[in-house]
C-alpha cells in the first residue's frame, strides 16, 4: 500500500486560512522569529507581506533569503528555530510559520514567478560535489553571482537526502524537482550518474571546488553487522522513496533510534501498512532528539515508542535491551530491524581527512566544504542553506569577488 | 525582484511614489518625518500648522476603535486637532526636512481662522521650503467653529480662503475636503474657483464609535464626557472611494490626492483606479507603523507588472467610466449561485441568510447537510456567496428575465 505514503501528510492553507494565521501574527518589533532562522529567511517580513496581501512580495522575501524556501517550508523543525521565540506564544501558541511559508512558495509556483536573478557570467568556474541541500544551495548562490557552476552527482537523480531520504508524504518529489529546476534555470549544470574520482584534477580544472557530499551513509552497530534482516534507515528510506512506496515489508518491524530519521522510518512503515512497528530509543523522552512534530506524526500513526533503552545483545532475531538508568530489561523479536542511529560521510573516499564529527578537516586553497561535512551546526536542511550562504561568501572572497 | 517606476506627477510636482503621510499625528515633527522618508514614503503632508493665536490644548485620552469579531481595528476615532508645536518649530522642521530630503515631496498643511492668517501661513510655509500646500478645510474636531469642517462645508468661505492662500503663495495647492456633507462637488468647485489646483479627499467622518454601557458615556471618556469626532481607517474606504468618484464625475480632469483607509497595495490601487494620483495614509501607520509602505510599494509594482503598465499614470481613473448611475445598469438578467459541494462544509450559513435576509431560495437537506438553490425563488442577489465561510458559492448560470429586451446573448454579459 503506497497511497498513504505518496500523499502529502499536511494539507496546505487555503487563501482564507493563511490570512487567518497571518492575522494572528503580532507583527513584532525586532521580531524574534527572523532572528532565529539559521538561514535568515526573515519570516517576520514575509508574514507581514501576507498580512498586507502582498503575496508576491512575500514570495520574493522567502526565495531571495532561502534558495530552498519551498523545501524548508515543509521539512524545517520550526519549533526549534523561528517558532521558538514567537511572541504569540505568550497568548496561546506560536504562528505556524512553516505552513505560511508553504502557502507563499506554493503561490510562487502557481504564479510561475522567476525570482532568482543571475548576474552576468564572470568567467570563473566552480564545481560542487554532491547535489543535496547544501550542494544545490551553494551552486545556486554562486550561479546567481555569475560563476559557471557544475554539480557532480553520483546518483541517477539530483537532490541527495531531499530526493532519497525525506519521505514522500513529508516532501513530495515534485517539490524537489521544482526547486532543482529553479536552480538549473539560473545556470547550474548538474551532471548525474557522475561520481567524482579525482578531486585533485577537479581542483586544477576549476577556480574553486566545493565538497558537499553530506552524511550519506547510515551507521551500522557492530552486533548487527552482516545480518540479512537488518538494514540502516538511510537505505530503507532510499529504497521506499525510489520505489514510490512499492516495497515488501514484514508485519513486525523493530526500529532503533529516536531522531528525525527514526521518526520518518517508523511513520513510513505505518503508512505502508506495517502492523506492528516498535521503536526503541536510547534517549528518554526528556532528552528526545526528534522534533515534536515528527514525534507527534509517529504517535498519530500508533507506533510503539519505548524510550531509554540501549541494545546489548542479539539472539537470533531477538534484540535484548537494558534500560540506561533503571534495572529493566526489554526483549524484542522482529522480522526486520532498522537502525536509525546516526550517519557518516564518505568524504574519505575522495582522499579527504574526516574527524570524529564526520567533518572534513583538510579543505585548503581552492577547496571548500559545505553542509554536513563542514562545521555547519545541526544536520538539517535549514543549516545546509546557512552553510551554503557562508561557503558561497567564502568562495567569492577567495576568488576576489565583492 | 520586481522593479517598476512608481513615480507620478501631481499638481506639477513629481513624487517618487504615490504614498504620502496624511496631515495627522504620524507627521508631527522632524524625527517622525525623517523616519518615514527613510522607510520609503514618497511624500509627507506635515501635520497641520495653525495660526500663532490658536492655542492647541488636547484631551487625554483621545482615541477609540471599532472592533468586529476578532478584528480590533476596523475603524478608528480620534480627537486630536492640529500641530501642537510652535509655529517657529514647525517651520524650522519643514526647512530641515526639505534640505535633507530634496527628492521626496514635502507638503505643508495649513489652517487659518481668517483670510489674513491663511495668507500669512501660506507665505511662511513657502519660505520654509515646502513643495506644495494642503489647505485643511475639514478637521471635524476643532475647538473653534471658525476652523475645520465647519468651514469646509461652506463653499463661499472655502473660496475666499483659497484666494487668500493663493495671495500668500504661488505653490501648487490642494484643498482637503470634509466628507461631512452631502455634495462634495459644490465645495470642491468653489475651492478650484478660488485658486486651488487640486483636491484632497477625504478627511475624517464625524462619529461616535462606542458608548460605555455602564457609565453611559461615549468613548473615549474625558472626565465623564465625550465628543463627536473624526472616524478613519479601513471602514471609511468605501466612503472615500465614493466621494472621489463623484469628484471625478462632477469635475472632469480634477487631480486628486486620495485619503481614507488605505492599508494595502490593493487599497492603493483602488484609490488610483477611481482617480487618485497620490494616496495619503494615517490610520494604517498608527496601527502598524511606517513599514506598511514597503508592501504597498512592492505590491503595487507587482500589480503594474500584471497589468503590463510602466507608468502609474496609466492606471489613474480607469474605473471612473465603469461606475455609473444605478438607473443605467443592465437589469435584464439573473446570475444564479453555483454551489461547490466538495468545498461546502455543511454549516448552513447560506441557508440561514437566504431565508432570513433574502428570498428563501436556498433549500437545506437535513441528512446530507448540504444546500441546494431553488431557481424558482432565487433572484440572484448572491448574499449566499458573501456569507459562505469557505468560498464554495460562486456566480453560476446566467438567465435572462422575461422582461429582458429580445435577442440578448449570454456571451455578451460581463460578470
Amino acid at each position: 500500500m503506497s497511497e498513504k505514503y505518496m500523499k502529502e501528510y499536511e494539507a496546505g492553507y487555503t487563501p482564507k486560512l493563511v490570512m487567518e494565521e497571518a492575522s494572528r501574527c503580532l507583527l513584532c518589533h525586532d521580531a524574534p522569529c527572523s532572528k532565529a532562522c539559521p538561514a535568515g529567511t526573515d519570516p517576520a517580513k514575509f508574514i507581514r507581506s501576507v498580512r498586507f496581501r502582498n503575496f508576491k512580495g512575500a514570495a520574493e522575501t522567502v526565495r531571495i533569503n532561502n534558495i530552498l524556501g519551498a523545501i524548508c517550508a515543509r521539512v524545517c523543525p520550526t519549533e526549534r528555530y523561528c517558532q521558538q521565540g514567537c511572541s504569540r506564544s505568550g497568548i496561546d501558541k506560536p504562528i505556524d510559520i512553516g505552513r505560511i511559508q508553504r502557502y507563499v512558495t506554493d503561490f510562487e509556483d502557481a504564479m510561475k514567478m522567476d525570482i532568482l536573478e543571475k548576474k552576468p557570467l564572470n568567467g570563473k568556474k566552480v564545481t560542487v560535489v554532491g547535489s543535496g541541500p547544501a550542494g544545490l544551495s551553494v551552486a545556486g548562490l554562486l550561479a546567481s553571482e555569475g560563476y559557471i557552476v557544475k554539480v557532480y552527482e553520483k546518483e541517477a537523480k539530483a537532490g541527495g537526502y531531499l530526493r532519497y531520504g525525506i519521505p514522500e508524504y513529508r516532501l513530495p518529489s515534485t517539490v524537489v524537482d521544482k526547486e532543482i529546476k529553479r536552480i538549473q534555470k539560473i545556470g547550474v549544470e548538474i551532471l548525474l550518474n557522475t561520481p567524482v574520482e579525482d578531486l585533485e584534477s577537479l581542483k586544477k580544472e576549476n577556480d574553486a571546488v566545493v565538497v558537499a557530499v553530506g552524511h550519506s551513509k547510515g551507521k551500522m552497530l557492530p552486533m548487527f553487522a552482516g545480518k540479512h534482516f537488518v538494514k540502516t534507515a538511510v537505505d530503507f528510506l532510499h529504497d521506499v522513496k525510489r520505489k514510490k512506496g512499492n516495497v515488501k515489508v514484514p508485519e513486525n518491524v523493530l526500529v532503533i533510534g529516536g531522531g528525525d530519521v527514526a521518526m520518518d522510518t517508523v511513520t513510513t512503515l505505518r503508512l505502508l501498512g506495517v502492523k506492528q512497528v516498535t521503536d526503541v530509543v536510547y534517549e528518554t523522552f526528556d532528552e528526545f532528539k526528534a522534533s515534536k512534530k515528527e514525534l507527534q506524526g509517529a504517535q498519530d500513526e500508533h507506533v510503539s515508542i519505548i524510550d531509554g533503552y540501549v541494545p546489548v545483545a542479539l539472539k537470533g532475531k531477538k534484540v535484548v535491551f537494558n534500560h540506561r538508568f533503571i534495572p529493566a530489561k526489554l526483549e524484542v523479536k522482529a522480522d526486520l530491524i532498522i537502525l536509525a542511529v546516526g550517519q557518516y560521510t564518505e568524504a574519505g573516499l575522495l582522499g579527504l581527512e574526516v574527524d570524529k564529527l564526520q567533518q572534513v578537516t583538510n579543505a585548503k586553497g581552492n577547496l571548500f566544504v559545505c553542509g554536513d561535512v563542514s562545521p555547519s551546526g545541526e544536520k538539517t536542511v535549514v543549516y545546509a542553506v546557512r552553510s551554503a550562504k557562508e561557503t558561497a561568501y567564502a568562495v567569492k572572497k577567495y576568488l576576489g569577488g565583492k | 525582484m520586481v522593479k517598476k517606476d512608481l513615480s507620478i506627477t501631481f499638481l506639477g510636482v513629481k513624487f517618487p511614489n504615490p504614498f504620502c503621510l496624511s496631515s495627522s499625528p504620524v507627521g508631527n515633527d522632524y524625527d517622525m518625518c525623517k523616519k518615514a522618508y527613510d522607510v520609503g514614503w514618497g511624500g509627507i503632508v506635515f501635520k497641520t500648522i495653525g495660526p500663532k493665536s490658536y492655542v492647541i490644548n488636547e484631551v487625554s485620552p483621545r482615541f477609540d476603535t471599532l472592533s468586529k469579531e476578532a478584528e480590533p481595528f476596523v475603524g478608528f476615532k480620534n480627537m486630536e486637532q492640529i500641530a501642537e508645536h510652535s509655529l517657529e518649530e514647525n517651520l524650522a522642521d519643514l526647512a530641515r526636512l526639505k534640505k535633507e530630503y530634496p527628492n521626496q515631496v514635502l507638503i505643508a498643511s495649513i489652517m487659518g481662522n481668517d483670510e489674513a492668517t491663511w495668507e500669512d501661513l501660506a507665505r511662511k510655509v513657502t519660505e520654509a521650503g515646502a513643495d506644495m500646500i494642503e489647505m485643511n478645510l475639514s478637521c471635524p474636531q476643532m475647538t473653534s467653529h471658525a476652523m475645520g469642517s465647519d468651514v469646509g462645508s461652506n463653499p463661499e468661505l472655502c473660496k475666499r480662503y483659497c484666494q487668500a492662500v493663493k495671495r500668500g503663495s504661488k505653490l501648487p495647492m490642494m484643498a482637503k475636503m470634509t466628507p461631512n456633507i452631502t455634495d462634495m462637488v459644490e465645495v470642491a468647485k468653489a475651492c478650484l474657483e478660488g485658486g486651488a489646483d487640486g483636491i484632497a479627499a477625504i478627511n475624517t467622518i464625524k462619529s461616535i464609535c462606542n458608548v460605555d454601557l455602564n457609565k453611559k458615556i461615549g468613548m473615549p471618556i474625558v472626565n465623564g464626557k465625550s465628543s463627536i469626532s473624526g472616524y478613519s481607517g479601513k471602514a471609511v474606504k468605501p466612503v472615500a472611494l465614493r466621494f472621489i468618484q463623484q469628484l471625478r464625475m462632477g469635475i472632469p480632469g480634477v487631480e486628486i490626492s486620495g485619503i481614507g483607509g488605505c492599508e494595502t497595495w490593493e487599497d492603493a490601487a483602488e484609490f488610483i483606479l477611481v482617480g487618485s494620483r497620490t494616496i495619503q495614509v494615517t490610520t494604517g501607520i498608527m496601527q502598524y507603523g511606517y513599514r506598511i509602505v514597503e508592501d504597498m510599494k512592492n505590491g503595487l509594482m507587482h500589480y503594474m507588472e500584471e497589468q503590463k503598465v510602466d507608468h502609474l499614470e496609466q492606471l489613474v481613473g480607469l474605473a471612473n467610466k465603469n461606475i455609473i448611475p444605478a438607473e443605467d445598469l443592465d437589469r435584464d438578467y439573473i446570475v444564479y449561485p453555483e454551489i461547490d459541494k466538495d468545498k461546502c462544509v455543511g454549516c448552513g450559513r447560506c441557508y440561514i441568510s437566504c431565508y432570513d435576509g433574502a428570498h428563501q431560495a436556498m433549500e437545506w437537506d437535513e441528512d446530507s447537510r448540504r444546500p441546494t438553490c431553488n431557481h424558482d425563488k432565487c433572484v440572484g442577489c448572491l448574499l449566499c456567496g458573501h456569507v459562505c465561510p469557505v468560498g464554495a458559492i460562486s456566480q453560476g448560470e446566467i438567465v435572462f428575465k422575461k422582461t429582458a429586451k429580445p435577442g440578448r446573448k449570454i456571451k455578451d454579459i460581463r460578470l
